[in-house]
């Protein structure tokens, strides 16, 4: 496992050096450069441009230009944001709470659901409501996220007004006190069932058809021959069988999430780090968009690396490769 | 095939009428046409692509003209669907806008299942260093994140491909892996079989192997693949015009009139701005959804209905 794991890991390293590089040539080509912002927009003289030019390493080889970066990068100097005149670095640790806050409770109400209708529908296969739970994660799956969340505020912000439909905290409460987790756990409560909505389906269908698979196994005949109630069979027997498996998804959540935390943070104004790449983008805020490229980038390697580590634990023949 | 078949049945009774069997196809397009739900999917898709491809013959409206005197209307027997912000009637870009979603949708569709077959069967097929090299690049593209990859590639492309071409090059040139993965893993398991290396032996040409031999006989998971990818582009079409990073702007398209959402007044009080594009989003993606499982079950030969 351990050979395994080692060279699952260094495989990744071609891989990071590569989206380092597609970082770096995708900023490098898109409209305008990151110069503007980072002198006096008044002084209009060519010689102060060009010398400020010169001092900032614009007018450098490339390639140096990119190795300035990464090393840079590594060193975790990710330079200033051309929009918010702030380090980036500052700017991500602002951001990151509220994304890891969004990505926990959507995958905690993943879970849940996924859970109660798997559990309950793999106990009475064939009955309406197995067939219910089906239709409706069928139709979970089809929507889109950006038009649940749009019918979402419609519906619980203004027509009921159960929840707001923008920012993470209300500005009147005062940091670290329990109202302002309150008021955060508020604001983050209708993106996280949106995101968390998305994972659902696939989670509630795996989890009823291995449940109703490992029901018909041979262990759970002997189970039932001994007379172990039936609820013990399932809640213990069964379910840490088909828990296995789906422990294995953890790594694709991770992915999802950072796809699905791009939209959903659009659609509630939601101050994480996938609004702030769209901002980036649109304001052409260069060292923010390259560090948070990199950074999702990342990411979805990592999840791909942990649900490959957690299938070659979970099934021993995946190692010998 | 029809030969030898005509001369079994005669042979074994002459006097009665032979009752000839269906072929794969028409057996599957039997069992299609008993899946109720499947069946009104279609219709329903059909009758909406016809509608939004006439659509300059039905409504006379001008989809682009924005008309001050009639913004923010609610529906009437002139406007059906009211008007928006700007005095565009609603209905009218409705159609216009499906034409745009099922126009991207289509062609991305057509074009990923070209390139990630391309890749997946001549990986698949001749494996060895030519598999490697292109399965890591595979895995290399898969490994970006796709909304955050499309994103930029867009911002890049915008200024120089113009219109839509932009938006459908770049989900083609990103979303090819699934299907290039999807379709080596088939060859790899078809190829093995006996009448491949009859094939082979014979002198077929690679291209004459792969063209005749293994792609017919992955080809239905390549119709129940493109199903999912139809519907998956015209989400990803809508979903990068709600965030303005689709197509542009002026171009009615689902999304771009969902993006109207974005302003908490017409969220508020114009329901019929957001609401339409909203349910026939819905409905389209469920309708393929539905036509794809009944395809599924349909070129299933193991389940008989």
């Amino acid at each position: 496992m351990l050979k395994y794991a080692l060279r699952r890991i260094l495989g990744m390293i071609p891989m990071l050096l590569l989206i380092s590089i597609v970082a770096f040539f995708l900023a490098l080509a898109m409209p305008g450069d990151s110069f503007s912002g980072e002198i006096d927009p008044n002084n209009t003289d060519p010689e102060y441009i060009e010398e400020m030019r010169e001092k900032l390493g614009y007018n450098d080889p490339i390639h140096e230009q990119y190795f300035r970066w990464v090393s840079n990068f590594v060193q975790g100097d990710f330079g200033k944001s051309t929009k918010y005149q702030i380090p980036v670095k500052d700017l991500i640790l602002q951001r990151l709470p509220n994304t890891v806050m969004l990505g926990v409770m959507a995958m905690f109400f993943t879970y849940i659901f996924a859970f109660s209708m798997g559990i309950y529908a793999g106990r009475h296969p064939h009955t309406k409501m197995d067939h219910f739970i089906g239709g409706f994660n069928y139709f979970l799956l089809a929507i889109p996220s950006y038009i649940a969340g749009v019918f979402a505020i419609y519906f619980f912000s203004f027509q009921l007004g159960w929840v707001p439909f923008s920012g993470s905290v209300d500005i009147a409460v005062e940091s670290g006190t329990l109202d302002y987790w309150l008021s955060r756990f508020y604001h983050a409560l209708m993106p996280s069932l949106i995101l968390g909505a998305l994972g659902t389906a696939t989670y509630t269908q795996f989890l009823r058809n291995d449940i109703i698979d490992n029901s018909q196994k041979d262990y759970v005949r002997t189970a039932r021959a001994k007379g172990t109630a039936d609820s013990k069979i399932y809640n213990s027997h069964i379910l840490r069988n088909s828990i296995i498996p789906i422990v294995t998804f953890l790594g694709f959540d991770i992915v999802q999430i950072v796809n699905g935390a791009l939209i959903t943070e659009a659609i509630f104004t939601y101050p994480g780090l996938g609004q702030l790449f769209l901002t980036s983008v649109n304001a052409q805020d260069y060292p923010t968009l390259m560090t948070l490229f990199v950074m999702f980038s990342f990411l979805v390697l990592l999840g791909n690396l942990i649900a490959d580590l957690l299938y070659g634990i979970v099934d021993p023949r995946i190692r010998v490769d | 095939m029809e030969v030898v078949h005509n001369k079994d049945t005669q042979t074994q009774s002459p006097t009665t009428k032979p009752s000839k069997s269906l072929s794969p196809w028409a057996m599957a397009r039997r069992k299609f046409m008993r899946n109720k739900l499947a069946m009104i999917s279609l219709v329903y898709l059909i009758i909406l692509s016809i509608l939004s491809f006439l659509a300059p013959f039905i409504t006379t409206a001008d989809v682009t003209l924005v008309n001050i005197g009639q913004m923010s209307l609610a529906p009437s027997a002139e406007h059906w669907f009211g008007t928006d912000t700007s005095g565009r009637d609603v209905f009218t870009r409705l159609l216009y806008g499906g034409r745009v979603s099922l126009f991207v949708g289509l062609s991305c569709t057509t074009i990923i299942l070209f390139i990630g077959t391309l890749v997946g069967s001549i990986a698949g097929y001749f494996g060895g260093t030519v598999d490697n090299l292109l399965m890591r690049f595979t895995d290399f593209m898969l490994n970006f994140p796709f909304l955050v990859f499309v994103i930029v590639l867009n911002a890049i492309l915008f200024g120089i491909v113009s219109g839509l071409w932009v938006l459908i090059g770049v989900l083609s040139i990103l979303g090819w892996g699934g299907v290039a993965r999807l379709v080596r893993s088939k060859i790899l398991a078809e190829k093995e079989n006996e009448y491949i290396l009859a094939a082979i032996s014979i002198g077929c040409k690679p291209s004459k192997v792969i063209m005749k031999h293994l792609l017919p006989n992955v080809l239905t998971t390549v119709i129940v693949q493109a199903t999912i990818l139809f519907a998956g582009m015209i989400v990803a079409e809508s979903g990068l015009s709600y965030l303005g990073f689709g197509v542009p702007q002026e171009v009615p398209s689902w999304g771009n009139m969902l993006s109207a959402s974005q302003q908490p007044n017409v969220l508020q009080n114009m329901p019929w701005v957001w609401v339409p594009p909203a349910l026939i989003l819905i409905m389209t993606i469920l309708s393929i959804n539905f036509i794809g499982e009944g395809i599924k079950e349909a070129l299933n030969p193991k389940s008989f209905r």
